[in-house]
């Protein structure tokens, strides 16, 4: 019997997180503290990355960095390693994923929520006592161990056509982000156009880092199963893209569950 | 056509975020003991229960109803006294949303909506309307877990199971 995770929603970044730390056995009394001290820190790191790559406060430094107020050396330093990593992915994804080609210029949104949720999860695992941990930012998973006696997390992938349906479960290790214009309507950008454009109803993307994940999946969304060319490129990742009329194809390395 | 449920929480006290399943068949390894039992739970169990009326609104018809009747088995789940406990009003992206839940003992044996105000905006109500009894119906079976999150989730599962959440730490599940 699995013990129950130390868990905890959190409201931050403009959707609901949710933190699950899973003890190697049933957490009391001191542990439990522990680790909600643990999760109190990775809230505290979500909160600070809302407050600093905000594009909807308008005073946070990326708002001013957008308006043109400040310079990036004027910014905190963790903007300029998300800077240099949003300029990283546009490479690595030949252009599919550009925070410079949006509308109203720089927003690396589709980077940071889960370079965010991928720092937040630092904070919880590896620790003693502690088998593993997950923070899911609205979909999108950065994980680190698994549960209790190693059985790796199960992570379910939502059906674009149906959205609490499942298409597929898959063994976790590391992250997921899946991007997709189902529900949250058209938010995906063709840098190419700058218009509103998705080739298919959903991308989902595994590997070691959610924050490259969550860019390559954005990406991957935009150019279609094309896109899984450099998706596989990068080690370590793979991909799965739904299209709009359900089929389906992924990188040969996509972890299904069996 | 036919749908498996499935059940998709981390556990009762973490986050139940709830699905169903069609597309696969290779992963419907439902434990179907432990899935029957919650849903006829709540018809079964008498002792003490409280606001257990009205949950039928749309779960009633579908697949809930064919399994209760195999869920007689499973009686031995039902002697603790059922307990009810509403979560708060949780602001999720398309309005408000508050949930019900009952157990017996730990087991959740009813799942309801409490409020719900999505201000009447025709998306929002139709994705509510797809989407919360589904949630309800699968929250019964949160307790067999066999994913621990959802890629690409949804904000009304994510405000629903905010609010089941806090509902059952009320109760100490």
């Amino acid at each position: 019997m699995t013990p129950p995770p130390v868990s905890r929603l959190e409201t931050v970044m403009g959707t609901v997180i949710t933190i699950d730390v899973y003890p190697r056995q049933e957490a009391a009394g001191q542990q439990v503290e522990l680790t909600r001290q643990r999760i109190d820190t990775a809230c505290a790191i979500l909160h600070r990355a809302d407050e600093v790559f905000s594009t909807w406060l308008p005073d946070s430094p990326v708002s001013r960095l957008r308006r043109g107020e400040i310079a990036l050396t004027d910014a905190p330093a963790e903007v300029a390693d998300v800077v240099a990593a949003c300029a990283a992915v546009r490479e690595l994804s030949s252009g599919w994923f550009d925070p410079w080609a949006m509308p109203g210029g720089f927003d690396p949104t589709g980077y940071v929520k889960g370079w965010a949720a991928e720092r937040a999860v630092a904070a919880l695992a590896p620790a003693a006592g502690v088998a593993g941990a997950m923070v899911n930012a609205a979909g999108d998973i950065a994980s680190r161990g698994a549960l209790p006696a190693g059985r790796p997390f199960r992570i379910g992938i939502a059906d674009p056509a149906a959205p609490r349906q499942l298409a597929a479960i898959i063994e976790l290790s590391g992250s997921i982000a899946t991007s997709g214009c189902y529900e949250r309507g058209q938010h995906l950008i063709d840098p190419q156009s700058g218009s509103p454009a998705a080739r298919v109803a959903s991308a989902s993307v595994t590997g070691p880092d959610l924050g490259l994940a969550d860019a390559l999946a954005t990406a991957l969304a935009v150019a279609g199963p094309d896109g899984l060319s450099f998706v596989e490129a990068v080690a370590g990742y793979a991909g799965l893209v739904i299209g709009f009329d359900g089929a389906t194809r992924s990188s040969p390395g996509f972890p299904f569950a069996r | 056509m036919k749908r498996a449920p499935i059940v998709a929480a981390g556990t009762v006290v973490g986050v139940v975020l709830v699905l169903t399943f069609h597309t696969s068949p290779a992963a419907l390894t439902l434990p179907t003991g432990s899935g029957s039992t919650a849903t006829s739970g709540q018809k079964a169990a008498g002792p003490g229960s409280t606001s257990s009326t009205g949950s039928g609104r749309t779960t009633g018809g579908k697949s809930g109803s064919g399994k209760s009747g195999s869920g007689k088995s499973a009686a031995s789940q039902q002697t603790a006294g059922q307990r009810t406990a509403t979560g708060p009003v949780v602001n999720y992206n398309y309005g408000l949303i508050s949930v019900r839940v009952t157990v017996s003992g730990k087991k959740i044996t009813k799942v309801s909506i409490a409020s719900l105000n999505d201000g009447s905006n025709p998306r929002s109500q139709f994705i509510d309307e797809q989407s919360i009894p589904q949630l309800e119906q699968q929250a019964l079976q949160a307790q067999s877990a066999s994913i621990q999150g959802v890629s690409g989730a949804s904000y009304t599962s994510a405000g629903f199971a905010q609010s089941l959440q806090a509902a059952l730490r009320s109760l100490g599940v």
